[in-house]
């Protein structure tokens, strides 16, 4: 105890009451986008600026085609929401995302939010209910836009993206920016969990018109919570399968028969026990279990929690009244306080999953601590590695080419190293594909750096035994649309071009001689019909902007490297940049032998 | 250190399966369907119901006479060669119940045709049925799994409703086994009809130990809640305390009624437990989701610590640590092949190195063979204990690897024992059953060579490895033939047969010369193969000097010179 909501969020708790105010004044006014509110913090007489968005209880502003409305969202202004391995592109619900759309030219365009810039002042995005997938997509959109970091405050807002939506946010760090009030029975925040269907339609018509206040009093509708929550908690057991290890294999076969919400929470989560008490928690399984169990039936009956989880939905400007700035807040991260929990009124099973959702946490906390270990290994097969292309220097080969050879000793140790380095990075790959390392991972410095020196250093080799073999008759190309290149590579390239916010695709300098080796299988079945002349024109480029940069080895250089045998063949014609690549490899002859001289 | 907590997942699995429509979808025509089929056993009916498109369900349904009153020795089990097919190669006979097999046996050209249809269709197919309906409908979708291929584009999933137990063969270690969803009341006494019950005393005449094993995953229901799971062991404990609890009046249950009921059930917080928490996740979770299916833990003596143990030693295996045991894998055959290539250096074959000892370089690749001979024995027996068609597609992806494997390290072990002198018959007395079944496993996958196949193996002879992996214990008979020739003491007999044996390693050697299948490290001098050569040349010389035959000329005239 003794913290307040604000000091956990990191934000004012002054900010916050008012907030929720202009939120909910903004989703009843439907004629205006957006409100602004500039609040002053009494203490040190800064100022916060707060946006906050209308809302629409129109049900196809809230559902669409396909299922759950499901769009992926990783173009453009939203780059980052996307797996940096194996899982796609983030999925966002298209009728939220439709509605961003409409409002982003003005807010962009909007003189509060140029000048809180220029005053370095706070700005913070808030949303009611419909208002709130709004504010989270704005955040979001200034975010990757590196604007300084807005904030985004929430009060019952429907889920908006998905399992990589949520991964995406917590590999960039985003995800303390986020912070989402929910009351303990609110049943829109749960709504995007089940499939759009006339229950939907019955809640959303009740809040519309009683937002709209032609009728102050509507019928409220019954019958839904059943469906909805059914829904809602069948996408719970799931993810709790998975956290508990579930190893019945019936589940994934089970799994593929039925259609789940993909929608998962993300950011900051406080909940409003209804008591006075708030709780704030941050691991997402946490939030999802919670959302579910924290609302499940007990001793009173169905129509009365029915009745209550429309209730809560308008009641959050009084809840957040009575409890902002007091200390009662709890921290549920760090492992469930049973006696908070209390407040929440969970079940043992509740608990349980709240347990397995905590060691999920600590497991790949434990996961990364291993890999630490293991990757100060990679780093002495590197270093082999790189002991090797030196020797190869010396003998004017080449590393490249004298494994391909595979005459020495030493090229055998470097087969050898090369195995066991593809083992330590298919391990990482593998458990990245599972979630099982942190969602920063693939963001950490010094795991992209150490990753693109053994891409640059090793998958040179991969190539050469792949043309060594002409495993190119098999399978294709080494490099083809989902081809034989090992995902290991794909994947580390990646990490570097997100890292760099360079187009996928742009950093292949690895791939240099895979693209040589191609070109020369090639010139021989299709002559120099124009498609390989482009490509030849490519490769010289590359080869200069990559030699340039460093990003590419000099021995390419050598005189007797596959490289400039193959290029020393090309008729003269082919060759626009003869003069400058024949200086470099008159550059590289010289400077191998001095080195040998010394 | 104190170990991570492991849980329990059987309960999320349950509330997963009731609180989606997919077992409602299988419920919803089956009473319907049963009405109309009063006057007969057993009725089958393809319906295409289709909530979505691109799913098919079909439905088989009995007629509640056909299971209130069972028909006598209707438990008895049957062999049946018609679901042989499920038997792993392991094991090799499949007993069926009567009464079900009965029923699919009577229908079994009607659901021929269905088969054929179903099999083209794509997307999702349920396949359901109650009581011994679903009997017919999980033997059905066995037999439309093993007409499976991976062409087919139908998905099928087979969920029984209160279905007695079906065969005594096992599907534990087959994908297979995650198609079948049976879902049982505690309420309902025909699933665990065939138990012998846990009431009558152990002693009496009729008793039997049951070798029902059940397969696929409970879905196991009482009022209070549901669970799912998938432990054969677990499952016949948890039926015989259900079956002696209901026997005596035997009820028709209605499933329809029951899961709506755990529907509600699903969203209500679950009982309070009594007293403190147990403080082993797995074991809180474990005796919570049996108490709900009313299951009492104490009283059926269920180890849960043996439970623990099993579900920790899975969790060890995942795809991360396969991923790098393949490359470790790779590695060790890597080292192996520079053992080999070594041994070429010095002009010796790597089988001969390998048996005349060469210090450290021997041990090393002594290291690495265990480590290979551990991870394929382990693949082959997982192949072994899958049902015959499955297990087939199973090794078609690794048989390639396996092969090399073989042809690389199996010469080794011969080394191995025939290096101290007093090994004798290698491939009758030594030679290990994971050998003989991927060599099997192989020539059965294996397409007969065409001309252009052997042209190009001819250009490549001196990189590929010796075919046959048993060719140099051949050698080494072939040496002790030649001994047994020139021993005093051998008997005439003795004499005969050795004789008879060494003719007819020339013809197999000149064969495998001929289609090039043999490695010409063979020939490097010093090789056991050239050893015995100067033995077999010099007896022929001193003993039958107009002894001739085709690789009696070949190697007189040095014809292997020119091999490779």
């Amino acid at each position: 105890m003794g913290e307040t909501v604000g000091n956990l969020i990191g934000l004012n708790d002054e900010v916050i009451h008012p907030a929720a105010n202009l939120a909910v004044e903004a989703h009843n006014s439907p004629s205006k986008q957006f409100l602004v509110k500039k609040i002053k913090i009494r203490h040190d007489l800064s100022s916060v600026v707060v946006f906050a968005f209308s809302g629409s209880m129109l049900p196809k502003d809230w559902s669409g085609q396909p299922t759950f409305a499901k769009t992926e969202i990783a173009t453009g202004e939203f780059r980052s929401l996307t797996s940096l391995n194996d899982g796609g592109d983030a999925v966002v619900n298209g009728s939220f995302l439709r509605r961003f759309k409409d409002v982003i030219g003005n807010l962009s365009k909007a003189k509060e939010l140029k000048e809180a810039t220029e005053k370095k002042r706070q700005v913070v995005f808030a949303g009611y209910s419909s208002g709130g997938p709004i504010a989270i997509l704005a955040t979001l959109y200034f975010l990757e836009k590196q604007t300084p970091s807005p904030r985004c405050l929430t009060f019952g807002s429907p889920l908006v993206g998905d399992r990589i939506f949520g991964h995406a946010l917590r590999r960039e760090g985003w995800s303390d920016y986020f912070t989402h009030f929910v009351m303990k029975y609110d049943i829109i925040p749960r709504i995007m969990l089940s499939p759009s269907s006339t229950e939907h339609e019955q809640i959303l018509d009740y809040f519309k018109s009683k937002f709209d206040r032609k009728n102050i009093n509507p019928a409220p509708p019954s019958g839904f919570y059943l469906t909805v929550m059914g829904n809602a908690s069948s996408v719970a057991s799931y993810e709790a399968c998975r956290l508990m290890g579930c190893r019945n294999p019936s589940l994934d076969i089970i799994k593929s028969f039925i259609e789940l919400s993909p929608y998962r929470p993300s950011g900051t989560y406080v909940f409003c026990t209804g008591n006075g008490n708030l709780v704030v928690v941050k691991n997402p399984n946490a939030v999802l279990q919670i959302l579910i169990h924290c609302a499940e039936l007990g001793e009173s009956n169905t129509a009365e929690v029915e009745k209550r989880s429309l209730d809560e939905h308008s009641a959050y400007l009084s809840e957040l009244k009575d409890c902002l700035g007091m200390q009662a807040v709890v921290s549920l991260d760090g492992g469930p306080a049973t006696a908070t929990l209390n407040d929440l009124g969970l079940s043992p099973q509740a608990m349980l999953c709240l347990q397995a959702a905590e060691e999920f946490e600590n497991r790949r906390s434990r996961n990364l601590e291993n890999f630490r270990k293991y990757l100060e290994k990679v780093e002495v097969e590197l270093e082999k590695m790189r002991k090797y292309k030196e020797n190869a220097q010396i003998s004017r080969l080449g590393y490249y080419d004298s494994f391909k050879l595979q005459n020495e000793d030493d090229d055998f140790h470097a087969n050898v190293s090369r195995l066991e380095l593809a083992g330590m990075w298919d391990e990482i790959k593998e458990m990245l594909k599972e979630f099982e390392l942190p969602d920063d991972f693939e963001k950490k410095r010094e795991i992209i750096d150490l990753g693109t020196k053994y891409r640059r250093l090793v998958e040179p080799l991969d190539i050469a035994n792949f043309y060594r073999h002409s495993k190119d008759k098999e399978t294709g190309a080494y490099v083809i649309g989902g081809g034989p290149r090992p995902k290991r590579y794909r994947f580390i390239q990646r990490w570097l071009e997100h890292d760099e916010k360079e187009e996928f695709g742009s950093r292949s300098e690895s791939l240099f001689w895979a693209d040589v080796e191609q070109l020369g299988i090639d010139i021989k079945k299709k002559g120099y019909v124009q498609e390989i002349e482009e490509r030849i024109q490519q490769v010289e480029r590359n080869l200069i902007a990559w030699i340039g940069d460093r990003s590419l080895d000099d021995d390419v250089l050598l005189e007797n490297s596959t490289f400039v045998k193959w290029w020393r063949d090309l008729p003269p014609q082919h060759k626009p940049k003869s003069d400058r690549i024949e200086k470099l490899i008159g550059e590289m002859s010289e400077r191998v032998t001095q080195g040998t001289k010394i | 250190m104190s170990q991570a907590p492991l849980f329990s997942s059987a309960g999320e699995l349950a509330n997963l399966v009731v609180n989606s429509n997919l077992i409602d979808v299988a419920w919803a025509n089956i009473p319907e369907i049963q009405i109309g089929q009063a006057a007969f056993p057993c009725s089958v009916e393809p319906m295409d119901y289709s909530p979505t498109p691109n799913r098919t369900i079909v439905v088989f349904a009995s007629s509640p006479n056909g299971t209130q009153y069972p028909l006598p020795e209707g438990g008895h089990l049957v062999q049946s060669s018609l679901f042989q097919f499920l038997s792993p190669n392991e094991c090799p006979s499949v007993s069926i119940n009567r009464a079900a097999l009965d029923l699919f046996t009577s229908l079994e050209s009607q659901l021929h045709g269905l088969k054929t249809k179903l099999i083209e269709r794509e997307g999702q197919l349920i396949i359901t049925g109650h009581s011994l309906g679903g009997s017919v409908a999980a033997l059905f979708t066995l037999c439309l799994l093993d007409s499976m291929d991976k062409k087919s584009k139908c998905r099928p999933i087979c969920i029984t409703f209160g279905s007695p137990l079906l065969g005594d063969f096992d599907l534990q270690h087959s994908q297979w086994n995650s198609f079948f969803l049976h879902v049982v009341s505690n309420k309902d006494p025909v699933p665990g009809l065939f138990l012998p019950s846990s009431r009558s005393p152990s002693t009496s005449s009729h008793s039997q130990t049951s070798v029902y094993k059940p397969f696929g995953t409970y879905l196991l229901c009482s009022e209070h809640g549901c669970a799912c799971f998938d432990d054969p062991d677990l499952i016949l404990k948890i039926l015989t305390v259900a079956s002696s609890e209901v026997s005596g009046e035997l009820q028709v249950v209605d499933y329809g009624e029951m899961l709506r009921n755990l529907k509600n059930k699903a969203i209500w917080k679950g009982p309070q437990l009594a007293g403190e928490r147990y403080g082993n996740s797995f074991s809180e979770g474990i005796v919570m989701e049996l108490e709900t299916i009313g299951i009492d833990t104490a009283k059926l003596n269920i180890d849960i610590n043996g439970m623990e143990r099993e579900a920790r030693s899975l969790t060890k295996k995942t795809k991360a640590s396969e991923a790098k045991k393949l490359n470790d894998i790779k590695k060790a055959m890597a080292n192996l092949e520079w053992y080999k290539k070594k041994a070429e250096d010095e002009k010796k074959s790597y089988y001969d190195c390998f048996r005349n000892e060469d210090k450290k370089r021997h041990v090393d690749a002594k290291n690495f063979m265990e480590e290979l001979t551990i991870y394929w024995e382990d693949m082959v027996a997982e192949a072994e204990r899958k049902p015959q068609k499955e297990g087939k597609s199973f090794r078609t992806g690794w048989l390639f690897a396996g092969t090399t494997y073989r042809r690389m390290v199996e010469p080794l072990d011969i080394a191995d024992f025939y290096q101290g002198g007093d090994g004798r018959d290698y491939i009758n007395s030594k030679r290990s059953q994971h050998y003989k079944l991927l060599e099997q496993w192989y020539k059965e996958a294996a397409k007969p060579p065409t001309r252009e196949d052997l042209d190009s193996k001819k250009k490549k002879v001196s990189i590929l490895l010796t075919e046959d992996s048993c060719f140099w214990a051949h050698v080494e008979e072939a040496i002790l033939s030649c001994q047994s020739l020139t021993n005093a003491t051998s008997t005439t007999k003795q004499r005969e047969s050795s004789w008879e044996n060494l003719v007819m390693f020339g013809e197999y050697v000149m064969e495998q010369i001929e289609n090039c299948a043999v490695s010409p490290e063979i020939f490097l001098n010093g090789s056991t193969f050239m050893k015995w050569w100067g033995e077999y040349k010099a007896y022929i010389h001193n003993f039958r000097n107009f002894y001739s035959s085709r690789l009696v000329e070949y190697m007189k005239r040095g014809s292997y010179n020119q091999y490779g």
